[in-house]
């Protein structure tokens, strides 16, 4: 279901139907129109009336000055993205409820004891949301300053470059998850169950991509370089705190797949206040989801540690 | 303010219109004309060569002769007031709007950089005053100091959209005084874009624009390491660009072109107007008179402060 039609020569990226430019590296489309061969004269003719026509600013395309008629020019194809694949829901109903009751129940000591008990179930509602992979090769140019190597400031610069490969990395297209919901569940989905139709779950909301082609690449580069500075500093910059972290990547061979991902959205009820959690839809160990604390028990630790440091000054002042 | 170009004999060809059939002659490097005798648009394609070579892309107009009409006298009235008056009241005149060949340049750009960084500390300083009552006391202060040291890397990056002229009649700093040109609107070349208009074939040699495009993208490139070095502040930044993979194509912009002449004995001035968004970009002459006039104001009102200053003493 992809529409790519070629590969861009230079940097090996998927060309699709409609795009002049690679959109990596720029390098024009291979042309299609065939090249003259030797000198000619060509009058636009209206298809109405027969007349001659020019290029017209007000329709942006020829029009004719007799008839009206406007010539149709070939327009730019930037097409809404559409999901090319569904990720199976393999996590049912019954797994989903209970993954629940069990996160509840990891929360901690701070959270109410009857947490767990007395939270109602108000929703559980299957969603498709939607994203995109992509692999792809690079240079990573980096420059940044860090802590290592420091003298009289605290920082000192560093550089280097690169080769960095990028594997079935996931970036969120959706809109019904948060980043954060998304970066919490992200690794439980095994990319290779790809199907073409939705699988596993009965009236599921199957969000679709909100953004044209042209913005979605946008995104997804800036999602590279947001990936590629995070890699640099845990692996490659020396040292152990960084700032004004800075990359050029050149890409090669990026190719994305847009896929829509299951995962179970829950609504539930503690003490009249509704609480929302997400669980990835093919592994329940990935939640993520907001619950209140304790207002007692906290009340009871701070009391607690007053008194304690009451205490101990006390006991100074004493001696 | 050429950037050499070179010096073209005119040429013309011989073409029939396709309309009433009567022989036209044409400028061998426009690619559209208008007969005379029935009006009929005409869009002449060639079989390219290397200096020649085929459009690939074009832009098409969006601003229209009132609009761009309408800049031109906006930009006029606001132009420095050092500009000559019959400058300022001159009317322009319009040639047509022109299809300018232009060649969009990319490259990916390998450079090798050095520079000194500057790295910002604080130290606590003491030093000594006198206080209200004329003591002298000592005090300490905080000030920031900037240690530099040097970084040197290597930076690569993809080079695109670099636009630079192809027409021997525009010069490139012309062209880029009324860039950007937005490249979303970029469309594949059809003669449907330029027929009834003037669209020009390239009249500057490859090597030419392979030229300019080099500065360009060395000039980018900068620009790109000065944002690039780390550090609370950068000095001395020197780097060198090797550009490989180069690719070119000719796109073709839409461009109103004016022309105002001002005085009998002067050039006519080149005014142009981006025809995609109305960007007016042209050298306005400045009065000599009005400078001079200004500089001996100035010196004036100067020495009549120091004399006014040395009679108080």
């Amino acid at each position: 279901m992809t529409s790519a039609i070629a590969n861009c020569e230079r940097c090996e990226s998927p060309l699709e139907t409609g795009d002049l430019r690679c959109s990596i590296c720029g390098l024009a489309a291979p042309a299609q129109r065939p090249q003259a061969e030797k000198l000619t004269v060509q009058v636009l003719r209206c298809k109405g009336c027969g007349a001659a026509t020019a290029y017209d600013i007000k329709h942006q395309a020829p029009s004719c000055t007799f008839c009206d008629s406007v010539m149709e020019v070939e327009t730019l194809e930037d097409p809404q993205e559409q999901s090319e694949g569904y990720l199976p829901f393999t996590i049912g109903q019954d797994e989903a409820r209970k993954a629940m009751r069990h996160w509840l129940s990891s929360l901690g000591w701070f959270r109410p004891s009857d947490l767990t008990t007395s939270a109602r179930l108000e929703q559980l509602k299957p969603l498709w949301w939607v994203g995109w992979v992509f692999d792809a090769e690079s240079s990573v140019s980096w420059a940044a300053d860090s802590n290592a190597g420091s003298r009289r400031s605290a920082w000192a610069p560093h550089s280097g470059q690169v080769s960095m490969t990028f594997d079935d990395i996931l970036v969120s297209a959706s809109r019904g998850l948060s980043n954060g919901e998304v970066s919490a569940i992200g690794s439980g989905f095994n990319l290779a169950t790809i199907r073409e139709q939705p699988e596993g779950a009965q009236n599921a909301t199957i969000e679709q991509f909100e953004l044209q082609r042209s913005q979605a690449r946008q995104q997804i580069i800036e999602a590279i370089q947001v990936i590629a500075a995070q890699r640099v500093e845990s692996q490659h910059i020396p040292g152990s705190r960084f700032r004004k972290t800075q990359v050029s990547v050149v890409l090669r061979k990026l190719i994305t797949k847009r896929i829509s991902l299951p995962a179970w959205i829950l609504a539930y009820r503690y003490k009249g206040r509704l609480y929302r959690m997400v669980i990835c839809g093919q592994n329940a160990s990935y939640v993520t989801g907001s619950a209140p604390y304790s207002v007692a028990k906290i009340m009871l630790v701070a009391t607690c540690v007053f008194v304690a440091l009451l205490v101990v000054v006390a006991t100074v002042a004493a001696q | 303010m050429t950037d050499g170009a070179p010096e073209q004999a005119i040429e013309h060809v011989e073409i029939s219109c396709q309309a009433c059939g009567s022989t036209l002659l044409v400028d061998a490097h426009l690619r559209t004309t208008v007969c005379p005798y029935c009006a009929s648009p005409s869009v002449i394609e060639r079989p390219p060569s290397a200096n020649r070579p085929a459009p690939s892309f074009v832009v098409g107009f969006v601003v229209d002769h009132d609009r761009a009409a309408a800049a031109v006298q906006d930009w006029i009235n606001s132009s420095s007031i050092f500009a000559r008056s019959d400058f300022k009241q001159a009317a322009p005149e319009l040639t047509r709007g022109v299809y300018l060949p232009a060649y969009l340049y990319g490259a990916i750009a390998d450079s090798n950089y050095s520079a000194r960084i500057g790295e910002n500390y604080t130290e606590t300083e003491t030093y000594t005053t006198t206080d209200s009552k004329g003591n002298t006391v000592t005090r300490t202060r905080t000030v920031t100091k900037t240690e530099y040291r040097s970084l040197s890397g290597q930076h690569s990056t993809y080079i695109v959209d670099v636009v630079v002229t192809a027409s021997a009649g525009v010069t490139n700093n012309a062209l880029e005084a009324i860039e950007p040109f937005d490249l979303r609107a970029l469309r594949p070349y059809a003669p449907s874009f330029i027929s009834g208009w003037i669209a020009e074939d390239p009249s500057r040699s490859k090597e030419d624009c392979f030229q300019l495009s080099h500065n360009e993208s060395v000039a980018k490139v900068g620009k790109m390491l000065d944002d690039f070095m780390p550090g609370d502040s950068h000095r001395d930044l020197q780097f060198e660009t090797h550009l490989s993979q180069e690719v070119i194509d000719l796109v073709l912009l839409p461009v109103w072109s004016f022309a105002i002449r001002y005085a009998e004995d002067r050039p006519p001035v080149q005014i142009l107007v981006n025809g995609q968004t109305g960007r007016v970009g042209g050298k306005v002459p400045i009065s000599a008179i009005k400078v001079t006039i200004a500089v001996l104001v100035g010196v004036v009102v100067v020495g009549g402060f120091i004399l006014a200053i040395a009679s108080q003493n």
